[in-house]
């Protein structure tokens, strides 16, 4: 007899989902010790389910496993520490264990409650997004270090670092209706730092790509089902992130290579989608706040909206960069409006937006910028610039995914 | 066809990266999938093991067989028609050859 397949992600939305629950039981001063019992858990399933059977409820018995460990863990904890210093012995942290049928929704709530705890302030933003990825996605050290391009000695110090703050700072954990109002656009942006990071990577392959944008999907669906959580700036996110998944699977041609927005075949986007993405930017219209969410989702559900590349609305799109130029000034965002622009007025009109404007070295350094002169360039006929920024291009592209692109797009350019 | 005993050793060579909860499901599934290949071969799939002790003849003492409860992690019963079959069977189970763990295969004699 073969037990039916655990749901895709099973163990490590477990992870998520027990860190998260203990944590609340426990304090988040003992973070460590509570991924701990729950890595510790998870291993003694996969040794147990395989022999004795998957258990009828495996969430409550992978939380039972998971606390008797901890509570273990704890008191021999406190027991060593009454005899190293005969303090009085500080509380029981950890109650009798909760009903288990009542686990599912209050699952949903610590999860969320944790979001929070780990966009505290005083956490840099990149530590923010590190610690999320761990404890509530249930990624190893090395697969986030594989995600978001960095070391895993890197990683794990920026780890390392948060624990200890979190340890020492208990009053981290106390969360009201004001620290959750407070901490609600750092939230906003560690999801949108996850979708944008498996959306727009250059190196992962596309399978660790889109698992990251479904992961920042399932952080916004959980966060718009808090009634805190149910604000524009979420439903703008939430319509962006949408949108932008549509199109996720046509970006890439079947080797690994990725396809221009132009040449993308339109039917392979996700119409269901699309109009889930279509039914949040309709609700992010009520109230009168705009943010710089509502502007990328509104340039999104152009794109999406579109019949053709030629028949988009640039002039819309032109209208939601200068929006969102305004909301969050860079030269990245005037960039994309000069692409805009050119699209709609000729590329006299791009070239004029980037005329003036001083990028910062980053983006100067960049393939986007020479690969968009040259290609504005060659459309006003400066043939000489254009070579010269088609070369610059080349040279900067980052994989050679980029560069196979690049080179087709300007072969195809150049028979036009 | 004669029964073979697997035993699970671990051998020098730790450090193996600690899994991530998607590696160990991924070898869930691959120990479903290989349970479900050589369902007629797996006789009894055993357990872990745990502490053991040696009974010897009074003043013989605890031996060098002490080590042993260190270096047996688990059992498992297989039948095959060769010795080489049963470590192949062996050898495909997800998580018992990897870095920090080998399988030793025996033959149960039967008289």
């Amino acid at each position: 007899m073969s037990a039916p397949e655990l749901v895709e992600d099973f163990f490590r939305h477990e992870y998520g989902r027990l860190v998260a629950t203990l944590v609340r039981r426990v304090g988040v001063q003992h973070l460590a010790a509570v991924e701990d019992a729950v890595q510790g858990a998870l291993l003694t399933a996969l040794q147990s389910w395989p022999l004795r059977g998957r258990p009828k409820q495996p969430s409550a018995w992978l939380y039972t496993v998971a606390s008797n460990a901890l509570v273990g863990q704890l008191r021999q904890g406190r027991r060593r520490q009454e005899l190293l210093d005969q303090r009085l012995p500080v509380a029981s942290a950890v109650q009798a264990p909760p009903d288990i049928t009542v686990l599912g929704s209050e699952m949903q709530d610590d999860l969320l409650r944790l979001l929070f705890v780990c966009c505290h302030e005083s956490l840099p933003e990149q530590t923010q997004v590190v610690l999320a990825l761990k404890a509530l996605c249930g990624f190893s050290v090395k697969e986030i270090a594989q995600r978001l391009l960095v070391r895993q000695a890197s990683v794990y110090k920026r780890l390392e670092r948060a624990r200890a703050r979190l340890r020492d700072h208990r009053e981290l954990d106390d969360l009201g209706p004001a620290q959750y109002e407070q901490r609600m656009p750092a939230v906003h942006r560690i999801i949108y730092a996850v979708f944008t990071e498996g959306y727009l990577s250059n190196h992962a392959s596309q399978a660790i790509r889109s698992e990251l944008c479904r992961e920042a999907l399932r952080l916004g669906r959980l966060l718009v089902q808090h009634p805190q959580g149910q604000i524009p700036e979420t439903f703008a996110l939430l319509a962006l992130m949408h949108l932008h998944a549509a199109r996720l699977g046509a970006r890439e041609d079947g080797a690994g290579g990725l396809v221009l927005l132009q040449d993308q075949d339109r039917s392979r986007w996700d119409a269901h989608e699309i109009a889930e993405g279509l039914q949040w930017l309709q609700r992010s219209a009520e109230g009168d706040r705009f943010c710089r969410y509502h502007a990328e989702a509104g340039i999104a559900a152009e794109h999406c909206l579109a019949p053709s590349f030629e028949q988009t609305g640039w002039q819309r799109i032109v209208q939601c960069y200068e929006l969102l130029e305004r909301i969050s000034p860079s030269a990245l965002h005037t960039l994309n409006r000069a692409v805009a622009v050119a699209e709609w007025k000729g590329p006299q009109a791009g070239l004029q937006v980037l005329a003036g404007l001083e990028p910062p070295t980053w983006l100067q350094g960049s393939y986007m910028w020479s690969a968009v002169l040259a290609d504005l360039h060659r459309r006003c006929g400066h043939e000489a610039k254009a070579a010269r920024y088609r070369e610059l291009a080349l040279d900067a592209a980052p994989s050679p995914a980029v560069r196979a692109l690049l080179r087709r797009r300007f072969a195809q350019t150049l028979c036009d | 066809m004669p029964n073979y005993l697997c035993l699970q050793r671990s051998v020098p060579n730790e450090g193996g990266a600690e899994a991530s909860a998607s590696d160990m499901q991924a070898m869930y599934a691959r120990f479903n999938e290989w349970r479900e290949k050589f369902k007629d071969n797996l006789t009894d799939l055993g357990g872990r093991l745990g502490e053991g002790k040696l009974v010897t003849d009074p003043g013989s003492g605890d031996g060098p067989f002490v080590e042993v409860k260190e270096l047996v992690g688990g059992y498992m019963i297989v039948s095959a028609g060769s010795l080489d079959e049963a470590a192949q069977i062996a050898s495909g189970c997800p998580g018992l050859v990897r870095p920090g763990s080998g399988v030793e295969v025996v033959e149960i004699r039967t008289p």
